[in-house]
């Protein structure tokens, strides 16, 4: 498995490098959002206070301009109304109320009332001057209200339904000075309220307490009478404020903030007002600004959290990519990381797992070597230690041990070849175990046969009695399997040889092929004696049946020339003689070929004397 | 005593501050405007040179931002006299599509009011529009009329009181006043209504046409009377010379209603301040211009008015000009 193939098919579900991020993320961006959220909060609540701060103190000071507007005229009408009317004061009056005209471009007549409640001259910019007409204006509501308040204010009229005109009236210290009664044109406030700007392009606008149109900027509105729809908005702005600012509509229908102050003496109400967009203004710089800083925050945060993320998750990839080498078996590569954290332990770890991997790997690969001609139990043992010195070439004492099949030449040509290697398959399974548990060494496969040491390189007690028993074993557990392979038409037969003597044991081959192996005449021996054993025979030299005396039943078999050995050499068998086997015509059992090259050159069973 | 000062100080600054105000908002004005030239008529029934054809209301057009030749153009058409010609140039204005029509006189408002269509008008020096049925009323003028109103015909009356009080020995006095306007007739009524109030003896002398002043000074010639009072439309305004004249060389008093006789040798007048109305004019002309509807512009009512007296003039008829005059007098000639 390649280390590619291992990170693009472990990819995880949900990277922990996601996770990270956004835990980091997270953790900054909404302290941050709350902090901007309540600063936003209480910043619009400051903004908005203070804004209504700032409108109602307008308010106040328009209110106070057009009581000022009005105070100069009542003021300079204090002045007719400081002499007592005596004979002969009339005309000193009458210039009084002149001069007082000309100075009051608002007033546009006077009427001035003696002591009595009588009319004694009326001076009007539109009409004839009346002298002493003699009228009683006892009963008249200006006279009344300015005797008992000094200073009276009446209602806003319309003149010819439209130029709002107003009535006050100033009384002096005394009953004797009188009364002054003026009529106010109103439309002269205009002056004063066109003069008053809020804000940018806020302005202001007097309500009397009918909700009537005093004074605006706009003249037009004031002039248009009652009822008109741009005047009824105002009244309704009025009508909703409470001393509070409030937001609603102005006569143009822009959306506008209003604060009002009472103006005192006519029981008037001033308002100011200003566009909601415009007074907003700073309100929604606020705004911009938390939201900018929340923005910068949350790139800051992104950056951070990608940043302590990637520390995190990287050294977890090189440990995972080291991982995946260590798994691919490159125990070499070496996993660097110097965070001085964890991690950094953790790599460590792994560098030293990696290290032991490789040194039980090469063990493991060793003793899959030894396996090869070593039961495992053996290899294991002999693995590791002083013993391999075992393997080391040297002079033993060995039993070596042939055996074949024999006619699996001719089955192999007329088999097909997956029921050949399922049928080598089934044999060499049958054998192998038996050899595992003997603890056997094998030196070599060689098609259909083997070649087995006992004695080496480990020694064991009873050599020879050892491997004529595993011998019986084999030919026990091949030949139920032969009776099988038989019944299907194959002829083939088993047969084993046994001998013993000096042999010089020992590794041969080269860099990772080696085996084990016995070089010596009792290797020769034991394969001849094999190659002239019948089917289901064990034979056996004089050496093995000397050693295993009266353990094993043996039948002597005399002696008997071997192909390729000049002298002749006693043969035993092990085992009862099974009669079927040595009933076999010859002809049938020459039939069998032999088919492993290395004994080719063997001579054929009919070698053998019977 | 009336401690005059601080009033007059104050009002003085207010004006000046509003002035400059106007002057210092004039080129970011005249920038916004700078994409339209706006095309307005003004039409008058007297000379090309007085009122709103004069200089006096380019100039206060100039105060709200306009450039003649720049953002706005003036097509001014001036009767001389013959309201005959008024059809024709409302007709001339509206085929040239002008945005607004500004009348003097009430020959010239009416006309307009018959021909200019949806074209807005902007009337002054009609008299009273309401009286005349110009106008609806003054909050509501209806159609496509609104302007500057003056104030109702009493003022005849009132200018009768402060001629008898100039010159006490007054008792029939001449009215010289245009026949044919509306406005101008309900003046000379209101002046015969209050002299017979009040004692006097009033000499109409309605006059048609310029001609017409032929006729009228024989009359007086004939018959002299006490004094004259020259009720003002652009007719009478047209032939203001031969009256101011007439009265010096036949030692009369005279009575008009606007300080600009007064200027030109005429003894007395007392009226509505003229600069307010070109002022108002000028005001309601800009915001038709600017989208408003006539409909939604009343009429306005002077609000200022002027006592002028011309003391060359009294010196020269030999009258003393009486304080109770002269303490009112806003403009005084010396």
């Amino acid at each position: 498995m390649s280390i590619g193939d291992a990170s693009s098919a472990a990819r995880p579900r949900r990277p922990l490098f996601r996770k990270y991020f956004t835990a980091l993320f997270i953790a900054v961006v909404v302290p941050l959002l709350a902090n901007g959220a309540s600063e936003a909060w209480f910043g619009y609540r400051d903004q908005k206070e203070m804004l209504s701060q700032r409108l109602r103190a307008e308010a106040g000071s328009a209110a106070g301009k057009i009581q000022g507007f009005l105070d100069e005229i009542t003021g300079q009408l204090q002045w007719t109304v400081q002499l007592p009317w005596r004979d002969g004061s009339d005309e000193r009056h009458r210039f009084d109320v002149l001069r007082l005209m000309r100075q009051l471009p608002a007033v546009v007549e006077i009427t001035l009332v003696d002591g009595n409640g009588v009319e004694r001259l009326q001076v009007s910019r539109a009409n004839p001057d009346i002298v002493n007409s003699g009228t009683d204006r006892t009963n008249d509501p200006a006279v009344d209200g300015a005797r008992s308040q000094r200073i009276w204010y009446g209602p806003v009229t319309l003149y010819s339904g439209s130029e709002p005109h107003m009535t006050v009236a100033v009384a002096g210290a005394r009953g004797t000075y009188g009364v002054t009664v003026a009529v106010i044109n109103l439309k002269l406030i205009w002056d004063v309220i066109s003069a008053i700007h809020v804000g940018g392009s806020g302005d202001a606008f007097v309500l009397d307490r009918a909700g009537r149109l005093v004074a605006h900027p706009d003249i037009s509105l004031v002039l248009r009478g009652e009822g008109d729809p741009a005047a009824v908005r105002l009244r309704e702005l009025q009508q909703a404020t409470r001393g509070e600012t409030v937001e609603g509509r102005d006569a143009e229908g822009r959306a506008v903030i209003a604060a009002t102050a009472p103006i005192r003496g006519p029981d008037w109400t001033a308002f100011v007002e200003e566009p909601a967009s415009e007074a907003f203004t700073p309100l929604r710089a606020a705004l911009w600004r938390t939201g900018f800083l929340l923005l910068a925050g949350a790139i800051f945060a992104a950056g951070l959290g990608y940043l302590l993320a990637r520390r995190m998750t990287g050294p977890i990839r090189l440990l995972e990519k080291g991982a995946a080498e260590i798994g691919a078996g490159r125990f070499d590569q070496k996993i660097d990381i110097s965070t001085g954290d964890e991690l950094e332990g953790l790599a460590q770890r792994f560098n030293e797992m990696a290290v032991e991997l490789a040194l039980s790997q090469e063990r493991s690969e060793r003793i899959a070597r030894l396996k090869r001609f070593l039961a495992p139990q053996v290899a294991e043992l002999v693995e590791g230690s002083e013993q391999e010195a075992l393997l080391d070439s040297h002079r033993a004492e060995v039993v070596a041990i042939f055996c074949d099949l024999r006619g699996f030449t001719s089955f192999s040509h007329a088999a097909k070849p997956e029921e050949m290697m399922g049928l080598v398959q089934e044999y060499y399974e049958a054998l192998g175990t038996i050899i595992t548990r003997y603890e056997a060494t094998l030196t070599c496969f060689m098609g259909d046969g083997l070649m087995l040491l006992v004695n080496a390189p480990v020694p064991c007690p009873d050599p020879a009695l050892r491997g004529v028993r595993m011998a019986m074993e084999m030919q026990a557990a091949v030949q139920p399997l032969m009776s099988g392979w038989r019944a299907r038409g194959h002829a083939i037969g088993f047969g084993m040889g046994l001998a013993k003597g000096p042999a010089i044991v020992g590794r041969i081959g080269y860099e990772g092929r080696s085996d084990y192996t016995a070089i010596g005449n009792v290797v020769n021996l034991a394969s001849r004696i094999c190659g002239a054993a019948e089917d289901g025979q064990i034979l056996m030299d004089a050496a093995v049946a000397a050693e295993i005396g009266d353990a094993l039943p043996l039948v002597p078999l005399g002696s008997r020339m071997l192909r390729g050995l000049t002298e002749p050499v006693s043969v035993f068998s092990a085992g009862p003689a099974d009669p079927n086997l040595t009933k076999l015509p010859a002809a049938k059992v020459l039939a069998v070929q032999r088919n492993t090259g290395s004994h080719k050159d063997h001579k054929s069973p009919d070698v053998f004397a019977r | 005593m009336v401690p005059s000062l601080p009033v007059d100080d104050r009002m003085t600054v207010s004006r000046r501050s509003v002035v400059a105000a106007a002057l210092a908002a004039l080129p970011a004005r005249a920038f916004a405007q700078a994409a339209k030239v706006y095309r307005v008529g003004l039409v008058t029934v007297g000379a090309p040179d007085t009122t709103v054809l004069g200089p006096v209301m380019a100039k206060e057009f100039v105060k709200l931002g306009y450039i003649e030749g720049k953002n706005i153009e003036f097509e001014r058409r001036a009767a001389q006299g013959k309201p005959d010609r008024l059809p024709g140039f409302i007709d001339d204005l509206v085929a040239k599509h002008v945005d607004v029509i500004v009348t003097a006189s009430y020959p010239a408002a009416a006309a307009a009011k018959e021909r200019a269509g949806n074209t807005p008008v902007v009337v002054t020096y009609s008299g009273d529009p309401v009286a005349t049925g110009l106008a609806a009323s003054l909050a509501h003028p209806g159609g496509n009329i609104t302007g500057v109103s003056e104030i109702a015909a009493e003022l005849s009356a009132k200018r009768l009181a402060m001629l008898k009080e100039a010159v006490p020995s007054v008792h029939a006095v001449a009215v010289l006043w245009n026949a044919d306007d509306f406005g101008m007739t309900l003046r000379y009524q209101a002046a015969e209504v209050e002299a017979k109030r009040v004692g006097m003896l009033i000499v109409p002398l309605g006059v048609h046409a310029p001609d017409d002043f032929d006729t009228a000074f024989s009359e007086m010639t004939k018959k002299p009377p006490d004094a004259i009072l020259m009720v003002t439309d652009v007719l009478t305004t047209l032939n203001r010379k031969r009256v101011i004249d007439f009265a010096a060389e036949h030692r009369l008093p005279a009575i008009y209603e606007y300080a600009n006789l007064v200027h030109d040798g005429g003894l007395l007048s007392y009226g509505p301040d003229q600069r307010t109305i070109f002022e108002r004019a000028a005001a309601l002309t800009d915001r038709i211009l600017k989208g408003a509807k006539p409909a939604d512009l009343p009429l306005e009512l002077p609000s200022r008015f002027e006592l002028a007296v011309n003391l060359k003039t009294a010196k020269m008829l030999g009258l003393p000009i009486p304080e109770a005059i002269l303490v009112r007098a806003d403009d005084v000639v010396e």
